[in-house]
């Protein structure tokens, strides 16, 4: 190691793009079904990571007509990572007004996502909207319980 | 995502509120078709319906929000919208969300309707 930095490397990495069409989010919820399981998640874990790829996808807002959805889905140990971004028409990222803090998502949608996966986030940078997650194999919490 | 409208039991028994049975995966993409069915049920004058989702699979933010501005319409007529789940998965969302105490919730639709189970449809 050098310079106090360790790099980690995906095991495997799976790209999927799709046409914004609410009718296609469906294939998003069946990768992620597939890398749960290659990543060795348990049943409910697996459920679990469908659902919060849903949110991820509904997290990006209303989705413009030409519009497609870039996703990358990954991970490391026991650790799935899942990104996603809108691309414009012609391939380019979606032009957001401003390089500031996204529109905030549905509160059950943020509700969702903090209960079903370890970390999440969105950013708007370079006019670019994304939407990331991770979450972790084994680590099923249960906070509405109280 | 299937819509239908809950058959009659047979016999004599009679619903006393609509029932709309929905199964597969509620998601973005059918959450539409939703909407647009039970506000064709609200806008028939039904202040109190019941959505039957004993054979949906799947329920994400969105059509949960479909669902949750039905039972706000019908609070508002002084009605209420029940919910019929078995689905584990279902009411995990339900409970994640804080929800499963605004909708009344219920594991049969007797239970609800006040009919003997071999006249239940499925």
């Amino acid at each position: 190691m050098i310079g106090g930095t360790v790099q980690t490397v995906a095991r495997e990495v799976i790209e999927l793009s799709f046409p914004a069409s609410e009718d296609l989010v469906v294939l998003a919820r069946f990768t992620a079904a597939t890398v749960a399981v290659r990543a060795g998640f348990d049943v409910e874990e697996i459920e679990d990571l469908r659902l919060a790829v849903d949110e991820l996808c509904v997290s990006l807002g209303p989705i413009g007509e030409g519009a497609s959805v870039k996703m990358t889905f990954g991970w490391v140990d026991d650790t799935v990572t899942v990104a996603c971004t809108l691309e414009e028409p012609g391939g380019g990222p979606r032009r957001h007004p401003a390089d500031t803090a996204p529109a905030p998502a549905s509160d059950l949608s943020e509700q969702l996502l903090a209960a079903l996966v370890d970390d999440h986030g969105r950013e708007v940078r370079h006019g670019r909207l994304s939407a990331w997650m991770t979450k972790r194999r084994g680590s099923a919490r249960e906070p509405w319980n109280g | 995502m299937e819509l239908k409208d809950e058959p009659s039991p047979g016999g004599n028994v009679v619903f006393p509120m609509p029932v709309v049975a929905v199964a597969g995966e509620l998601d973005l993409a059918v959450a539409p078709s939703l909407h647009q069915r039970l506000d064709l049920v609200l806008s028939s004058g039904a202040t109190t319906i019941a959505v039957d989702l004993r054979e949906a699979t799947f329920l994400d933010s969105v059509a949960l929000g479909v669902l949750l501005s039905a039972l706000d319409r019908c609070r508002q007529r002084g009605g209420d919208l029940h919910l019929v789940v078995t689905e584990p998965r279902i009411l995990k969302v339900l409970e994640i969300t804080g929800l499963a105490k605004a909708f009344p919730v219920h594991a049969r639709l007797d239970d609800l309707l006040g009919v003997p189970a071999e006249g239940m449809p499925r």
